[in-house]
């Protein structure tokens, strides 16, 4: 009885319960991983950023610090580094403030359709310039031709200020249209940009900003 | 960059999926074996019933 043949691969009982096992273990698996990317995802608070704890999203108060992009050799790859505290147009936002800021910004990116042409977290197109880390762009920076070319003093201000006039810039070859951006709605693009620069995003993208030459000679642009 | 199958610990925030993903394969392996360990039981179970049914 023990030795007799059987056809276990044509059982249809076998494959049903195999199916089900595989479908109820991925449900299960699929559940608890979205938990735990709760856990991951989840915003810091300002107490957070006075006491120095990490997050991978950190708080919208983050706009009051200077957000620096270091390389990070245990890792592999750069992250973003929250430093001293930096005024952001020219004061420092109250975690009411910040937040509602934030969240204008993000209603401007969402309601202009940013992703239309731009990438902000892997998510968008790349018929325009890569946002997820452009606070940290150096072209933006002190001496950058794209904080020159608005004559601003500062990062914000001068995002700002092409924000609102995209198409009386020369940029690229395709230039951004002007989409009718506020000077507020600017103010809170902005602080989104400089937002989603601190979010450690595990080096994404990859040889952020880096030039051929950069590129070609190993360098980078994290300082 | 690190290209090696096993790589430290480095995320942000611990977890335990984190902390299964650290190498290309880990994940992988990990849970091939949880899907497929079973499915060995499963089979022998069947068989068992098809030999005493016949």
């Amino acid at each position: 009885m023990a030795n007799k043949k059987v056809s276990v691969w044509t059982d249809i009982q076998f494959w049903r319960r195999s199916a089900a096992w595989v479908t109820g273990f991925a449900t299960i698996l699929l559940i608890w991983l979205s938990f735990d990317t709760i856990g991951q995802i989840t915003m810091g608070t300002n107490a957070d950023l006075k006491n120095g704890v990490d997050k991978r999203v950190p708080a919208a108060t983050v706009i009051n610090y200077h957000i620096d992009y270091k390389m990070n050799k245990k890792r592999g790859h750069e992250v973003p580094v929250i430093g001293e505290k930096q005024l952001f147009f020219g004061k420092e936002w109250s975690p009411k403030d910040a937040e509602a800021l934030l969240r204008l910004g993000k209603l401007t990116e969402q309601a202009k359709n940013c992703m239309d042409c731009h990438t902000l977290l892997g998510n968008g197109a790349y018929y325009a310039p890569d946002l997820t880390k452009a606070w940290l762009d150096p072209a933006w920076q002190k001496g950058g031709p794209m904080q020159g070319m608005t004559g601003k003093n500062t990062v914000e201000e001068a995002m700002a200020e092409f924000l609102q006039h995209p198409s009386q810039y020369p940029t690229h070859a395709r230039m951004m249209p002007n989409l009718g951006i506020t000077a507020e709605e600017a103010k809170g693009l902005v602080a989104f940009l400089k937002h989603m620069s601190s979010i450690d995003t595990n080096g994404f993208p990859r040889n952020f900003s880096k030039t051929v030459a950069q590129f070609k000679a190993g360098d980078t642009n994290a300082h | 960059m690190n290209f090696e199958l096993f790589t430290p610990f480095t995320d942000v925030v611990p977890s335990f999926f984190g902390w299964l993903n650290q190498g290309p394969m880990t994940l992988t392996i990990f849970l091939h074996t949880l899907i497929v360990l079973p499915m060995f039981w499963i089979y022998f179970s069947e068989k068992k019933r098809l030999q005493k049914e016949q």
